[in-house]
């Protein structure tokens, strides 16, 4: 009995469980959290998706500086009314979807705006008229420009970017990255600590096999799963027109966190050989490494992001070296330290 | 259930294995420790810059977009090479913009490929326009005439529609304890024409949001120049959900743990031969977990209350649900999983539904009554000092609460020797868990009784999600939804009575008394997501819902007493049936 016999047993187990199904699913599911998560809050802030142009009713002395800076702004049509009563009761019956006021206060224009309170437009009402008052300071700075220190530089134009173009490679990348590491780590904790605890541990020894290959196949199995999880998630975010550039060096980033996910997963189960105590500490401890990456010149999930988007730098391709040889000293550590465990601590 | 074979078996369970400290305990102790250092070392810090140097910007050291670009983490300055902007900027020459300034006239270039700007170009100029507009913004700070650099003071007040008498809010539904100032509904009137306030402008894209920023709520009213206007947007329910969801992970990973091992050789027979309930054992197994949950609410609570929040009480009462919650789906769980491997999975899966219920209606705190399908709702409005009426706070947790204590029940229904120490699949002791409540054709009604807080969560949750789509989408959505959750509550029971040969007759009799509290479970739906059935429409329609229910549950028992193909066929037609209703209903009433 091999190695490749042990994996291809644990294999057996993960598919008879469907527990790769669940793994997949789980991913999927919180993959998709996030993305409807991200695009449904965008969209509050998006005029086009939350109900069109936004009206507002706009009285005042300096009413038509708030008209004429509103103009600038797309989906936000600005009407002036004659007294504040009149706009008041065009916003009670729904007519409008604010009230701006704008007077001259001691060589300032003092805006107050009313906005609904119980409707799930004000987001996108508010960002509106924020964008119609910035316009307004510009123009107002612009003519007050004698007293200023700074001339205030000219504004790029606005593009029209998808918003979530960004988020995708920060947010989305990262962690389908780092979840099937975390997860493959998981179950070799699991796997482990289940053989040692119900006993199967000395039956498995039984065949001609030793405790370093038993680890091995196992280890081994789930440290190679990840990096095929990763694969498929980038197909399926291609197929969504979410191109990742520099696919192999994701994979082998992937790979090297893996087996270092893996080694200390394996390392921890065969040192603590109870499932509650091993899998807190596993947990708690990847959570905290990756707390603690942040101390690195470039975080691991930015180094991710940053190769998904086709941005990387040199530094960038300097952490991956790392992580490759870190993985391959942590693989050797845990098979010395495997080697040197005799199997009957676990009788 | 004797309160001392309780506790007794809760102090097993706390020291049960620790023989004096044994290295395990130590490892989690450190490990918790490690955790707890490195977060607060990264919170302290201002969180990881994951965009870091996702753009590259070509522009000179010398170019006034320099400083701006420089001070973006978003944005990385590289060093121009005028060379590869003389035929257009092609992709692959290392920019993903480039800022040509001269001294007349700066030009902009995007990649193109094809003619076209690529996508990424595009979001690297939205990116730079707002970098520039906050490096300008940073710079009229430090002007000495206050009133040229911010000629513009913005007051904006959130003020229900139909209300007389100008800027007063009028009937804001903070009821409760509305003393509560700062936070409370539209009471930002304090037009003092102040400067504006420098410290909320750092909320950057996906940028950590700060958690002293209590005031930032969203609820209250904001002031201060245009760009410091905070669109209503609850930031603070994303970190809080992780403050409280977070360390719920680690107890119910400790937890399901336990109570799988008991299943592991056996281990767990001495206590059930032992003069001792099952409901006991569990209960004083769960004690400790629940215990330390607790502390942990608390705890965070009193940071929070360290920290300025409006933290009470209340908070810690709104997350109790959640963690039993939690304990009770991991407990359900570690009951039906095989080994530590699917329990790992069943507890991921658990965390991420659980953990989308908390959170996602919670975002809309500040828009809309939805927002307390969840209870985290009732602590994010406690720590913002907002208040909560008695029936929006039995609303929250109640229903959870009811889940909580079903899931229980399900699981000690195979607390039992035949069912912890075999393997049989998850599904199969699923249906194991609802057979063991069903004893008699009438105990069939009290299972699906059961259930209804089950159907009225998950249809609570399924509004929540669905409810910001256009109406067009949400309700026919919503409607299917309503159909499904509702025909697989009622069927499955019948499913898994069937299947353990129990029940054969007096079926349309029983599935009366189950008509009932669905038929109030879907009008809830419809009222918190919708607000179009009126009460008076509601009464009328009261007897054709028993109709439908008892026909649709007619279809799928009949389908259940053949076999599994034909059940899901007759399940399927039962839905389309419900489906068919709802939509005519609703399509008659709206």
């Amino acid at each position: 009995m091999s190695r490749r016999a042990i994996a291809r047993r644990e294999l057996d187990a993960l598919t008879r469980e469907k527990t790769i199904v669940l793994a997949i699913l789980i991913q999927v599911v919180i993959a998709g959290f996030s993305s409807v998560l991200v695009v449904g809050l965008t969209s509050m802030y998006d005029p086009d998706a939350s109900g069109g142009t936004v009206e507002a009713a706009v009285t005042g002395e300096a009413a038509d500086d708030v008209v004429a800076a509103a103009g600038e702004v797309e989906n936000l049509r600005a009407r002036r009314f004659e007294d504040r009563a009149t706009a008041r009761d065009a916003y009670d019956r729904g007519r409008v979807d604010a009230v701006v006021h704008a007077e001259e206060q001691d060589g300032r224009v003092a805006v107050s705006a009313s906005v609904p309170r119980a409707s799930l437009r004000k987001t996108v009402i508010v960002v509106q008229l924020r964008a119609a008052l910035t316009e307004l300071e510009r123009a107002e700075r612009a003519d007050r420009a004698d007293h200023l220190v700074f001339d205030p530089l000219p504004v790029p134009p606005r593009s029209d970017a998808s918003p979530y173009f960004g988020f995708s490679y920060v947010l989305v990348v990262p962690l389908l990255v780092f979840l099937p590491v975390f997860i493959s780590g998981a179950v070799v904790v699991d796997s482990l600590t289940e053989e040692i605890e119900r006993g199967t541990l000395e039956l498995l020894r039984v065949a001609p096999v030793s405790l370093a290959g038993i680890v091995e196949g196992k280890a081994g199995l789930l440290a190679a799963l990840a990096p095929l999880q990763v694969l498929l998630w980038i197909v399926l975010l291609a197929l969504n027109d979410i191109a990742v550039d520099n696919v192999a060096l994701l994979v082998a980033l992937t790979a090297a966190m893996a087996v270092l996910a893996v080694a200390a997963a394996a390392a921890l189960a065969l040192a603590l050989p109870v499932r509650q105590r091993a899998q807190l500490t596993y947990s708690l401890g990847m959570l905290t490494a990756f707390a603690a990456a942040a101390a690195l010149p470039e975080h691991p999930a930015t180094t991710v992001a940053l190769l998904a988007i086709g941005s990387a730098t040199r530094v960038t391709l300097a952490h991956v070296a790392g992580y490759v040889v870190a993985a391959v000293l942590a693989a050797v550590a845990v098979r010395r330290y495997v080697a040197r465990i005799s199997p009957e601590r676990y009788g | 259930m004797r309160p001392r074979t309780v506790l007794r078996i809760a102090r097993w369970e706390t020291t049960k294995g620790v023989g004096g400290l044994d290295r395990g305990a130590v490892a989690v102790v450190l490990a918790a420790a490690a955790f707890v250092v490195a977060f607060g070392v990264v919170g302290l810090v201002g969180g990881v810059a994951l965009e870091d140097g996702i753009y590259r910007v070509g522009v000179d050291e010398d170019s006034p977009f320099h400083d701006p670009v420089a001070a973006d983490d978003a944005l990385a300055a590289v060093d121009p090479s005028p060379a590869v902007v003389d035929e257009g900027l092609r992709p692959g020459e290392g920019y993903d913009l480039y800022v040509e300034s001269g001294p007349e006239e700066t030009r902009l270039y995007l990649v193109r490929r094809d003619g076209e700007p690529t996508d990424k170009s595009l979001a690297a100029l939205a990116a730079f326009r707002e970098s520039v507009e906050a490096y300008n913004e940073r710079r009229m700070r430090s002007e000495a005439n206050e009133i040229a650099a911010f000629p513009v003071v913005v007051t904006v007040e959130f003020v229900e529609r139909g209300t007389v008498g100008g800027s007063d809010d009028g009937g804001g539904g903070t009821g409760g304890d509305g003393g509560g100032g700062e936070g409370g509904g539209g009471d930002g009137r304090d037009d003092d024409g102040s400067l504006p306030s420098t410290g909320g402008g750092d909320g950057g894209r996906f940028g950590a949001p700060s958690i002293g920023a209590f005031d930032l709520f969203g609820t209250a009213g904001t002031s201060g120049s245009p760009s410091a206007i905070a669109p209503p947007f609850p930031f603070q329910s994303l970190v809080l959900a992780f403050l409280f969801v977070l360390p719920l992970n680690f107890v119910i990973q400790a937890y399901g743990s336990s109570m799988l091992s008991e299943r592991l050789d056996r281990r767990g027979e001495l206590l059930l031969v032992a003069p001792v309930s099952p409901a006991e054992i569990v209960a004083g197994k769960t004690l400790p977990y629940a215990a330390a949950s607790l502390a942990i609410a608390a705890t965070v609570v009193a940071g929070l209350w360290l920290l300025g929040a409006g933290a009470g009480p209340l908070s810690v009462l709104a997350v109790v649900p959640l963690s039993l919650l939690f304990l009770a789906s991991t407990f359900l769980g570690a009951m039906f999983a095989r080994s530590f491997k699917e329990l790992t999975f069943v507890s991921v899966t658990v965390s991420t539904a659980l953990t989308t219920y908390a959170f996602v209606p919670a975002i809309f705190t500040a828009t809309s009554p939805v927002a307390f399908v969840s209870p985290l709702t009732v602590a994010v409005r406690d720590l913002t000092g907002a208040g909560v009426t008695p029936g929006q706070f039995l609303f929250a947790t109640g229903p959870p609460t009811l889940v909580a204590g079903g899931c229980f029940l399900f699981g000690l229904g195979v607390y039992r020797e035949e069912d912890l120490f075999t393997q049989r699949p998850v599904h199969l002791k699923a249906l194991d868990a609802l057979a063991g409540r069903i004893r008699r054709p009438r105990s069939l009604a009290l299972v699906v009784a059961l259930l209804v807080p089950f159907v009225f969560v998950a249809e609570l949750v399924a509004v929540a999600l669905l409810f910001a789509l256009p109406v067009a989408l949400s309700i026919p959505l919503v409607l299917a939804t309503v159909a499904v959750i509702e025909e697989l509550a009622k069927a499955l029971p019948v499913y898994a009575g069937f299947v353990n040969g129990f029940l054969a007759e007096k079926l349309s009799l029983l599935v009366q008394v189950v008509g009932l509290p669905d038929v109030a479970v879907a009008d809830a739906a419809f009222q918190t997501g919708l607000g179009s059935d009126s009460p008076a429409a509601v009464a009328v329609l009261a007897l054709a819902p028993l109709l439908l229910h008892v026909a649709t549950a007619t279809v799928s028992a009949l389908g259940a007493s053949r076999d599994r193909t034909a059940f899901a066929a007759s399940l399927a037609l039962a839905t389309l049936l419900h489906l068919a209703y709802n939509l005519a209903v609703v399509s008659r009433l709206v």
